[in-house]
């Protein structure tokens, strides 16, 4: 499956989780992969592309900050030739602090991470996309962005953020050629969510994660990554300003149990 | 090209012209074995033949998929004339017609409904058992943007494909402990030639104008996304209602 043969993408929060099995599915389909994470383990991404034949570049840096994402659009343009895709990828999770006791501080950083690096691959990968007249970019946002009580207030307050965000630069971006989607996972094991996962194994009830989604289990990296995958690609060229759910069902059927984090 | 789709046996119905044409081209090109309903046999007869000549396994049912009886018995024919149970359901057949309030008829609904809403419950229950033993499967609802914002005219359609969403819903839920998903299209404007037949120039100029993309859809490009959900790429995807519409509904005006 070759859907994005010759084209460069950019995918952040690359060094594990929804955005390692992204990088390395846009690189099986043929893109060549700018990788950007926050620790070494983004050299590890790029090794396993590398070790399946991809190309791929990793690029250690924090992905909310301004001067970084500028940074990033360009080595991608100058090292890999150019842009087509930007997976916006990283995320953290807030805390579970009771909402009366939450602070400023906390609120501020969960909107730098989850909003503000999606603010600004838009920005730039926007400015280069509308340029060329045709890009994709597509962002994490969070089956918590729908409902409550499936993940910490300010994560799910930011991750609504997003959505909005998807949908208002679509519209901003009429007649570039340039797309802006969100995909919106449930709950997969990846390093924002590896405590749950833990905590579940330790009390032996790893069998009850993702219970209360209809399709009773919690989703997998590579299933995320393949509706990033078609998002990054033309078979969602009429996809446009769009949330894709990807969560086992949870989002769109009756709330019928409570989601232990 | 993909073979997401590789010897899998995929209904779909009102696969004789415009979307469900080609949506049985792009699951032909993705491996799978094409079982194509149409109401009108005589229709459906030269796009079979286009299928067969594209090196597609195509067989052809002209059945109404409005008649409950019919449609168990044509699910029971494709089972026993592929040698294997379904895999693959696409509702996409749909008969409408576009009235002001004081002109809708008793008729003209009840024909809509029964193709357009009984209809795919009825290729559901012949399916879902099929499926269940095979271990799995996908169905896709062809439902519309009118479900969520609804058009001139359009009160028994947008209805219709409201209707389309709250089934598509309320079987996944009951589906899933059997391994079968269920989601929804909605597409906005796409250029069949029935759809475009329903405008003039100057209507079809402003629409294209209020859409992100600036113009309506292809059939094929629905097709992509139903490839999408079909295929096990579309795995954790469960009840969801996916637009397709170049970003046209995402503006407040």
């Amino acid at each position: 499956m070759k859907r994005l043969e010759g084209r460069r993408a950019i995918v952040t929060g690359g060094g594990s989780g929804i955005g390692r099995q992204s990088a390395i599915r846009f690189a099986r389909e043929g893109a060549s992969v700018l990788v950007v994470g926050r620790s070494a383990n983004t050299e590890e991404t790029v090794d396993l592309i590398r070790a399946e034949g991809g190309l791929a570049l990793a690029m250690v840096t924090d992905a909310a900050v301004e001067a970084n994402v500028e940074a990033m659009v360009r080595r991608c343009v100058s090292e890999l030739g150019g842009l087509e895709v930007f997976f916006a990828n990283i995320g953290v999770t807030g805390t579970n602090t009771p909402l009366l006791e939450q602070t400023v501080e906390e609120w501020e950083e969960v909107y730098r991470i989850n909003v503000i690096s999606c603010f600004l691959a838009i920005k730039y990968a926007g400015r280069h996309m509308t340029a060329q007249r045709y890009g994709s970019i597509i962002l994490t946002s969070s089956a918590a962005s729908l409902r409550a009580n499936a993940g910490a207030i300010s994560y799910s307050a930011s991750k609504a953020a997003v959505n909005n965000l998807a949908q208002t630069a679509a519209n901003a971006f009429a007649g570039t050629g340039v797309r802006v989607n969100a995909v919106l996972p449930g709950l997969v094991e990846t390093q924002l969510t590896r405590k749950v996962f833990e905590d579940a194994r330790a009390r032996g009830v790893e069998g009850k994660l993702g219970h209360v989604t209809p399709l009773k289990r919690p989703g997998r990296a590579e299933e995320i990554a393949a509706a990033a995958a078609f998002l990054a690609s033309d078979d969602s060229s009429y996809v446009d300003g769009q949330l894709l759910s990807v969560d086992g069902g949870v989002s769109s059927t009756h709330p019928y149990g409570r989601i232990a984090l | 090209m993909n073979t997401r789709l590789r010897d899998r046996v995929c209904v779909v119905t009102g696969a004789a012209r415009g979307i469900g044409l080609a949506i049985a081209e792009r699951f032909g090109q993705e491996g799978a074995r094409l079982a194509c309903v149409d109401v009108s046999a005589r229709r459906l007869e030269p796009a079979v033949a286009e299928l067969v000549d594209n090196g597609f396994e195509t067989r052809g049912y002209g059945v109404d998929v409005g008649r409950r009886d019919d449609v168990q018995a044509m699910f029971e024919r494709i089972e026993s004339e592929f040698g294997a149970p379904v895999a693959v359901l696409i509702n996409n057949a749909v008969w409408a017609r576009f009235q002001p309030l004081a002109e809708i008829d008793a008729e003209t609904v009840d024909r809509m409904f029964a193709c357009g809403v009984s209809g795919l419950m009825w290729t559901m229950q012949a399916a879902a058992p099929q499926m269940e033993r095979r271990g799995g499967g996908s169905i896709v609802n062809l439902s519309s943007v009118s479900a969520f914002y609804p058009a001139k005219d359009s009160i028994a359609y947008s209805a219709l494909k409201a209707g389309v969403v709250g089934l598509t819903r309320a079987a996944a839920i009951e589906l899933s402990p059997k391994n079968i998903r269920v989601n929804a299209i909605a597409p906005g404007m796409i250029g069949t030639p029935a759809s475009v037949a329903q405008f003039d120039e100057a209507t079809i100029a402003t629409r294209q104008a209020q859409m992100p993309l600036g113009r309506f859809g292809r059939p094929e490009e629905i097709a992509a996304l139903a490839a999408f959900l079909a295929s096990d790429d579309g795995s954790y995807v469960q009840g969801a209602v996916i637009t397709a519409d170049g970003g046209w509904t995402v503006a407040a005006k």
